[in-house]
């Protein structure tokens, strides 16, 4: 059989189009029926625009930064109050693309269009609450913008004592902020922890579920478990800025090292909260676009819920250089290699897919293998952070800003970057440029290397993080760095209208553009605002057998062997027990 | 900036020809073990990370293929395999974890009989305690004798980073942190001819605060490294740094002490004062030009009436100096945060005599300035 040609004599499976009635998009209108809405798939696409905005946001804050240490004496920033202007940049850069974008980047956006339609399922388990943490994150966003309006933000996303409970800037509104979106987060965790416990359908056992689905269970779990110790925290925090109750401000006979333990307790399995979720994007990306079945599923599946629960035991790695003992520091050193397998195993996973497929270099797929690429720097450069001796001279220096960018730009953005383009189809029904996508994912590549690879020598040379100005020797790393950040920047404005001009001008989306064997891809594009109408028929996720390319269409169908009643002919003879009432 | 586009070229040759290094000099005992072991760290990475992204390139070509084509295997597991690639690597891990361990263990255990130098970190300074009240912000060892550092803050968290010594620490409030370096490259001294022509240049520049960078060594003619703040602690982080000094002798050292250690003979309080402005942290505060900083500016300041935040007035003079340079929090100016370390203990009665002489030259209310300056310049008061 020829590639594009569909077996003859065969029965195909297609859902077609949706009709404007339909449409979840389209089948009510006003923008109270999008304020108002319990459907899943509208809050995430709600959440799609407010993280993208937060993006976009904390981006133009990360290209100031940048500009600025374009020279050794500032750029942007002059006068008195130059290093004062800088630190509220990075602060609030550090703040947004944390709280704002990366925590429920995909989580909140793919996660609340994709879990229940992947569940087969016709909404998440509370859909109220689903709309609740989506305005919780709104009033989250808003604290951080009267922060910045009030009197600024310079303590750096960390929050770190006594600094922050001595600065005159909006350290409690910001805090109050964080603490909401805590709140957020917690509701979306649980939200999708019943969603995946109760309502997966008949014959979808936990090892038949995508893999998307076993990352977001695993993000929901941290979500649920570490967030209220940063609310905690926080809420301390605040007591002790106003009260004075003596934990973390050593004037009052608190430990500044308190609150960093505190705070690492939720903040490092919060970068597994960023990560985890981009493993699962990966998984599916490479596996559908390799048209071939995932390798090693349970190492995969396992190794999601090894991070998670390795991920609450490494938080003091942050602390290397705070004066813990050195039993506690070797502990937490060994701990942290630890974490570091089932990671890798990931990655070789998704090699041995790739081997003998059949691999489409769509947009989503180059974004794959860039994350692939980048993620893998980031987590090998963390063995030179993992290992004590070498942390002693890389702590708190450019490496370690060049190590967390390749794990949360690298690694999350462009993963979520890649979700978005495999899901825009589905998401929206139109096809974007694939030349524009691609371009983009090139740029994409290419400016973050060259913004970050030369952090990592600048971090070895001894340059400090949170720098306003800089030594001159610094110089000429660092405008590499600056350049590198325009193309990085470029290359994300090019994905932005790429994705935008196919709203107005692509070709409208076939229910299976990639040849995917979830079941989102058994419903029409967009889905219809019911998702399903019946409860689709679960096969195995990751068996691309029965899926054929449809050339004519550019589509791809499932297609099944043309069906016949065996016998044709009806049976003449009356059978015997036929008159059994007799 | 777009000037520098011209420039690219000369940046790449710059970074990439013979001159290319990941770290800086190797001037402690950690250093070489330290960048061993990074470049073995380094090995290992490659040694993963090329096989890693060659199968990526190289399946992506040699797979590739158009729709509709069905992949040539869907083998789903392989147990054994996947066992190998999981628990093979833990070795490396195993042997990088053990070697940083023990060269961190050595790194904590101070050697009996390490020179104790006191070191105190504030917003945004330092001040080196050498024991006998002599205290400088330089901070100066002996090479080829460990030295351990005992630290304190008074205000929020510091971290002293010496790169050259790949030594790191933090400094934090309410807790004494210390480490320890053995420096084993003495510093250099440059020729008395160019210490010369520096300090004129400094002098023709109008004084005020060393620029280490631009001179490349102390005021003292040493050649030094880099001590730098590597804990985010506000506005001048990133320029609370000093400069490390390795003496190669004792007498050199001690000579550099004596130096420093109080006012020389030949020097009038105000030029020592105006020193002492300089070195310890109170130019990063307070202004000689009438601006706005963390604290009010010196301009002006002796002599004049100052609105106290409880509303009250005082009028500042020599009384009031010594106790804000003292007790710094008791009687803050209105609009100033309380946010000052005390210099109890850390000045003598004659630096505290010589700060106030110099105050008393920038402001028209003392009694030599008053002399110099023509009465038409007064300015309001505020």
């Amino acid at each position: 059989m020829s590639a594009g040609s569909l077996p003859s004599g065969s029965q195909v499976k297609d859902p077609g189009y949706p009709t404007p009635s339909e449409n979840y998009l389209t089948n009510s209108k006003g923008i109270l029926s999008w304020l108002f809405t319990l459907d899943h798939k509208r809050i995430g696409v709600m959440y799609l625009i407010g993280v993208t905005v937060a993006f976009g946001v904390a981006g133009l804050l990360a290209l100031m930064i940048r500009l600025h240490l374009f020279q050794p004496d500032g750029m942007i920033f002059k006068g008195e109050e130059a290093n004062n202007w800088y630190n509220q940049v990075f602060t609030l850069h550090g703040a947004i693309m944390v709280f704002l974008f990366i925590i429920p980047s995909v989580p909140a956006a793919l996660g609340n269009f994709l879990v229940p339609v992947m569940l087969g399922a016709k909404d998440v388990a509370f859909p109220r609450l689903n709309l609740c943490s989506f305005y919780l994150w709104v009033f989250g966003a808003l604290f951080f913008v009267s922060a910045l309006c009030a009197s600024g933000l310079d303590t750096g996303w960390t929050f770190y004592t006594p600094y922050s409970t001595t600065t005159d800037s909006s350290v409690i509104l910001a805090t109050s902020g964080a603490f909401i979106l805590g709140f957020s987060s917690i509701f979306t965790g649980l939200n999708f922890i019943v969603t995946i416990n109760t309502m997966r359908p008949p014959g979808m056992t936990w090892f038949r579920m995508p893999l998307f689905l076993w990352a977001t269970y695993a993000t929901s779990i941290i979500q649920v478990l570490a967030t209220p110790v940063l609310g905690i925290t926080l809420l301390l925090l605040i007591a002790e800025r106003t009260m004075h109750i003596g934990i973390f401000d050593p004037e009052y006979n608190g430990d500044p090292v308190t609150f960093q333990h505190f705070f690492w307790f939720y903040s490092h399995p919060a970068v597994y909260i960023m990560i985890l979720p981009a493993f699962g994007i990966i998984s599916d990306l490479i596996s559908v676009h390799s048209h071939k079945r995932i390798f090693g599923y349970r190492f995969i599946a396992y190794s999601s819920i090894a991070i998670a629960l390795l991920g609450f035991l490494v938080w003091g790695h942050h602390m290397f250089t705070a004066g813990m003992s050195s039993l506690t520091t070797i502990i937490f050193s060994a701990l942290t290699f630890t974490v570091s397998v089932p990671s890798a195993i990931k990655v070789f996973n998704w090699l041995a897919t790739m081997y003998k497929g059949s691999i489409s270099l769509t947009t989503p797929m180059c974004y794959a293998l860039s994350f692939i690429f980048l993620f893998t720097i980031g987590g090998l450069t963390g063995l030179h952070l993992g290992t004590l001796a070498t942390d002693m001279h890389l702590h708190d220096t450019y490496f370690v800003v060049a190590h967390f960018h390749y794990v949360m730009v690298g690694g999350t953005l462009v993963a979520f970057l890649g979700g978005v383009f495999h899901w825009w189809p589905k998401m929206f029904g139109k096809m974007y440029s694939e030349a524009g996508g691609r371009l983009s994912a090139l740029l994409v590549f290419a400016g973050f290397n060259l913004t970050f690879l030369p952090q990592f020598i600048l971090g070895s040379r001894g340059m400090p993080r949170r720098y306003a100005t800089y030594d001159p020797e610094f110089a000429a790393l660092h405008q590499m760095s600056t350049w590198g950040s325009m193309l990085l920047g470029f290359g994300l404005l090019v994905a932005l209208v790429v994705l935008l001009r196919s709203l107005k001008s692509g070709k409208r989306a076939p229910a299976n553009p990639w040849g995917g064997a979830t079941l989102e891809w058994e419903c029409t594009s967009p889905p219809p605002f019911y998702n399903f109408e019946r409860a689709p028929s679960v096969g195995d996720p990751y068996d691309f057998s029965d899926l054929e390319w449809d050339a004519e269409d550019e589509r791809y169908v499932k297609v099944e062997p043309a069906r016949e009643i065996v016998p044709e002919e009806q049976p003449e003879a009356e059978p015997v027990h036929a008159d059994d009432s007799k | 900036m777009f000037a520098t586009m011209n420039n690219i070229p000369y940046l790449l040759g710059d970074q990439f020809a013979s001159k290319f290094t990941w770290f800086p000099e190797q001037a402690s005992t950690f250093a070489a073990e330290n960048d061993w072991l990074f470049f073995l760290i380094t090995w290992i990475c490659v040694l993963f990370f090329i096989p890693i992204a060659g199968c990526l390139f190289y399946f992506c070509w040699k797979y590739s293929k158009p729709k509709g084509q069905k992949a040539e295997s869907n083998t789903a597991h392989n147990t054994p395999l996947e066992l190998a690639w999981s628990i093979l690597p833990s070795f490396f891990l195993v042997a990088m974890f053990v070697i940083g361990a023990r060269s961190y263990l050595n790194q904590r255990t101070v050697p009996e009989g390490a020179n104790n130098i006191g070191l105190k970190a504030f917003k945004w300074g330092w001040t080196m305690d050498y024991g006998e009240g002599i205290m400088n912000p330089e901070l100066h060892i002996l090479v080829n004798e460990p030295t351990k550092l005992s630290m304190r803050s008074s205000d929020v968290i510091h971290s002293v980073f010496v790169p050259a010594f790949r030594a790191k620490k933090d400094v934090v409030p309410g807790r004494y942190n210390y480490m320890w370096f053995e420096a084993d490259v003495a510093s250099e001294k440059v020729s008395a001819e160019e210490l010369e022509k520096a300090k004129r240049q400094f002098e023709m520049n109008g004084g005020g605060v060393w620029d280490y960078d631009e001179w490349q060594f102390t005021p003292d003619g040493y050649r030094f490294f880099d001590l730098y703040c590597t804990e985010y602690c506000g506005k001048n982080h990133s320029v609370m740094q000093t400069a490390v000094v390795v003496h190669s002798t004792v007498e050199d050292l001690n000579a550099w002490i004596e130096k420093v250690s109080k006012r020389p003979s030949d020097q009038t309080p105000e030029a020592w004062g105006e020193k002492l402005y300089n070195q310890r942290g109170c130019a990063g505060c307070h202004s000689l030009d009438g601006s706005k900083r963390v604290g009010p500016s010196f301009k002006e300041s002796y002599g004049n009436e100052r609105l106290l935040s409880d509303d009250t007035t005082v009028r500042a003079d020599e009384d009031y100096i010594r106790n804000s340079i003292l007790y710094p929090k008791k009687q803050v100016v209105k609009g100033y945060q309380p946010v000052m370390p005390s210099y109890q203990g850390q000045l003598s009665d004659d630096d505290i005599a010589s700060i106030i002489a110099y105050l008393k030259t920038v402001s028209d209310y003392g009694p030599k300035a008053a002399a110099e300056v023509p009465k038409a310049e007064e300015t309001t008061e505020e």
